[in-house]
C-alpha cells in the first residue's frame, strides 16, 4: 500500500491579480496539508487567471521571483503541482506549471500545444514550449505534467509515460461550451474531456489528476469537474461541475504496479518502430520524400512522374 | 407550449447554472452589485429577468417597462405579470413623448422637422429602440445597476436589432441562445406559460409579428442558422438536408448584412498600439471595476 491523498485545489483564479491568486494558494496549501494531503494540484494559470490577453506579459514572473520563491518555500513536506505566466530569460512568455516540493522547484513544464483556433488566441500571446519530460518526486513515483490543450495530443501521455511517469497531471482552464441535451452531463466539453482522461490512464496504466478551474473571465465559463482516475481507467473521483473546492481523493500508488503487471501495455509498446514512421512523417512532410499519402493531384516535389499520371488519371475519370 | 427542434434541445440545468455564474461574474468584476432590465412582456426579457433574480435575486433588480403609446395593452400586462412573479422593482416610463417629440404628432412637427411626420416604421422602430436603451442607461445611474441584454442568438444572427438600441447593454446572457432555446430555459425557469406561448413580435405596430414579418417560423429559422453556422454545412449540404436553397440563400444574406451589427466599430488604424487591434486587454482585470 502506498497511499498517497491528493487534493485539487478546484478554484476561480482571479483575473491578472496575481497577489490575490498567491494568498489563495498558500490558503489551499496550508489546508490541504492540515487535511494530510501529500499532492496538491492547482489549475493552469490558477496564479494569473486565463484570459490574459496583453496582460500576459505583466503578470509574468521569472522562476527566481521571490514571490514564487516564498511560496515554493512553504511546500516543506508536501508535492504541489502550480502554474503561472513564466518569463524566460529572453523574454519569451511561457504557460508554465511547476512541480514544486520540499521547498524545491522540481520540475517546470511549459505548455507544449497552444491552441490558436475557435476560441482560443494562445499563440498570439505564448511561446510553446519545446520539452516532454516526466520528472521524478518525493511521491516516490514519476510525475508527468501536462498543461490543458497537451492532452489533445495522444503523444503527450504516452511519452510522459514512456519516459517514467506514474502518475499523469493535467491542469486546466477549459472553457466550457457546447449544452446539446445529448451530452453525456449536460457538456461537450465535459464529456470529451471524461472520455480522453478515462482512455488515457487505461492505455498508460498510470493514474491521471486532472485539475481544472472553475469561475468566468470574460465571456468563458470554466466547468471544473476536475478528476482523479486510476490506472484501469476508472474514476477515483470527480469533483462537482462549476463548483469551487478543494476536493480530496486517497489513491493507492501501488496499483500502477498491479495495472501494468496484469496489462503490460508500456512493456509492449514499440517505440524503435514509432520513430522510424515518425521520421518517415516528418521527412515526407518536410518534401525530403515522396509523399506515400498524398491526395491525388496534390504537389510532390520529389515526384513529378507519379504527379503526371495521377493527374492524368484524375482527367480520364470525368464523366 | 412550443416545438423544440431536437437539435437545439440543451441541458437546461446546466444553461442555468453557467448563465447564473456568468451574470454574478459580470457585477462583480464591474464593481456593481444591482441590474436594470428592460422588459417588454416578450419571452425573451422576461427570461432574462428570471435569469438575473435566479442568479443575484429580485431585489437587485429593477424592471423598467418602456411602453409607446401604440404599444401593445397585453404587453404591458405580461410584462407586470413578470414583475408580480419575481416581486422585483420595477418602474414604468412611457416613450411616447421622447418619441413623438422627436417625429412629431397629430400634425404638429417635432425636433425632426415636417418630414419626420412621414417617418417610416423602420426610422420610428430604431428611435424607439434607441429611446429606450436611453432610458434604461439612465436608470443604469440612478439605480446603480448595470443593463443586461436581452438579445437572442437568432435575432443578433439576422441582424433583427438595432444598433445602439436593444442590442446595447453591459452583457448579455442569453446572446447564444437560439429563440427556441431561449423558450426552453423559459419553460424550465418557470416563465408564465402566456408569455412563452404568445407569437414573437417588435410591437411596433398593431398586430406586426417577427415570424410573420420575416415569413419564415423561429422553428425553421433556428434549424436552418444552426445547421449553417453552428454546424458549418455548406449551402448544397442544407439542401441535402431538406432545406429550402431560396430560403437557406436568403438567410445567409442577413446574417452578411448585419455583420457590422454585431462587432465594435473598426478604428482606423495609426499609431502603435490601438484598441482592439494590437491593444488587447479583457474588459475587466484589476483596477478596472468601478471605485
Amino acid at each position: 500500500m502506498q497511499p498517497l491523498r491528493i487534493a485539487l485545489a478546484q478554484i476561480a483564479p482571479r483575473l491578472g491579480d496575481l497577489e490575490a491568486n498567491l494568498a489563495r494558494h498558500h490558503e489551499l496549501l496550508a489546508e490541504a496539508r492540515a487535511d494530510g494531503a501529500g499532492l496538491v494540484v492547482f489549475p493552469e494559470l490558477g496564479l494569473t487567471g486565463y484570459q490574459l490577453q496583453d496582460l500576459a506579459a505583466e503578470v509574468a514572473i521569472r522562476l527566481d521571483d521571490p514571490r514564487l520563491a516564498r511560496f515554493v518555500a512553504a511546500t516543506g513536506g508536501i508535492s504541489a503541482v502550480v502554474s503561472f505566466v513564466e518569463e524566460s530569460a529572453d523574454h519569451r512568455l511561457f504557460i508554465a506549471a511547476a512541480l514544486v516540493e520540499d521547498g524545491e522547484i522540481r520540475h517546470v513544464h511549459r505548455k507544449v500545444y497552444l491552441p490558436t483556433y475557435g476560441l482560443f488566441d494562445e499563440r498570439r500571446f505564448y511561446a510553446p514550449g519545446g520539452v516532454l519530460r516526466a520528472a521524478p518526486s518525493r511521491l516516490g513515483v514519476g510525475v508527468g505534467l501536462a498543461v490543458c490543450e497537451d492532452f489533445w495530443h495522444v503523444s503527450t501521455p504516452q511519452l510522459l509515460a514512456l519516459g517514467g511517469a506514474q502518475l499523469l497531471i493535467n491542469v486546466s482552464s477549459s472553457p466550457g461550451r457546447d449544452l446539446a441535451a445529448t451530452n453525456e452531463v449536460g457538456l461537450g466539453t465535459a464529456t470529451s474531456w471524461r472520455t480522453l482522461m478515462r482512455t488515457y490512464a487505461q492505455l498508460t496504466t498510470s493514474f491521471v489528476v486532472f485539475c481544472n478551474r472553475v469561475g468566468v473571465d470574460e465571456s468563458i465559463s470554466f466547468w471544473g469537474g476536475s478528476e482523479v482516475i486510476a490506472p484501469s481507467g476508472a474514476a477515483l473521483f470527480s469533483a462537482p461541475m462549476f463548483d469551487e473546492g478543494l476536493f480530496s481523493v486517497d489513491v493507492d500508488l501501488a496499483d500502477v504496479r498491479r495495472e501494468r503487471i496484469a496489462l503490460p501495455l508500456l512493456r509492449d509498446e514499440r517505440p524503435e518502430l514509432v520513430v522510424r514512421e515518425w521520421r518517415r512523417l516528418v521527412a515526407e512532410r518536410a518534401g525530403l520524400a515522396p509523399d506515400s499519402t498524398a491526395d491525388v493531384g496534390a504537389p510532390s516535389p520529389h515526384d513529378d512522374e507519379r504527379r503526371a499520371s495521377a493527374d492524368a488519371g484524375a482527367v480520364a475519370t470525368e464523366p | 407550449m412550443f416545438v423544440l427542434p431536437d437539435e437545439l434541445a440543451i441541458d437546461t440545468a446546466v444553461a442555468r447554472r453557467v448563465i447564473g455564474a456568468f451574470i454574478r461574474g459580470q457585477i462583480q468584476q464591474a464593481g456593481f452589485d444591482r441590474t436594470v432590465v428592460g422588459l417588454s412582456g416578450g419571452v425573451d426579457s422576461a427570461l432574462v429577468a428570471f435569469l438575473v433574480a435566479e442568479a443575484i435575486g429580485a431585489e437587485r433588480l429593477l424592471c423598467v417597462l418602456m411602453p409607446y403609446r401604440t404599444s401593445s395593452p397585453a404587453s404591458r400586462g405580461d410584462a407586470e405579470e413578470v414583475v408580480r412573479r419575481l416581486g422585483c422593482a420595477s418602474e414604468v416610463v412611457d416613450i411616447s413623448p421622447m418619441v413623438d417629440g422627436f417625429f412629431g404628432r397629430d400634425g404638429a412637427a417635432g425636433a425632426a422637422g415636417p418630414e419626420g411626420l412621414d417617418a417610416s416604421p423602420l426610422r420610428r422602430g430604431n428611435l424607439m429602440a434607441r429611446m429606450r436603451m436611453s432610458t434604461l442607461y439612465d436608470r443604469s445611474v440612478t439605480w446603480g445597476g448595470l443593463v443586461v441584454g436581452t438579445g437572442n442568438k437568432t435575432e443578433s444572427l439576422i441582424g433583427y436589432t438595432t444598433l445602439f438600441g436593444d442590442s446595447a447593454c453591459a452583457f448579455n446572457p442569453i446572446g447564444d441562445l437560439y429563440k427556441s432555446q431561449v423558450r426552453q430555459v423559459s419553460a424550465d425557469i418557470g416563465v408564465p406559460e402566456a408569455i412563452i406561448r404568445k407569437a414573437p413580435s417588435a410591437d411596433l405596430w398593431p398586430g406586426q409579428t417577427d415570424e410573420t414579418e420575416a415569413g419564415f417560423t423561429y422553428h425553421d429559422l433556428d434549424r436552418l442558422l444552426f445547421w449553417r453556422i453552428d454546424k458549418r454545412r455548406s449551402v448544397d449540404e442544407m439542401v441535402a438536408m431538406g432545406f429550402d436553397r431560396a430560403t437557406v440563400e436568403r438567410v445567409d444574406r442577413m446574417v452578411a448584412t448585419s455583420e457590422f451589427k454585431r462587432q465594435v466599430p473598426p478604428i482606423a488604424k495609426l499609431g502603435p498600439r490601438t484598441a482592439g487591434v494590437d491593444y488587447l486587454y479583457p474588459r475587466r482585470r484589476p483596477g478596472s471595476a468601478r471605485g
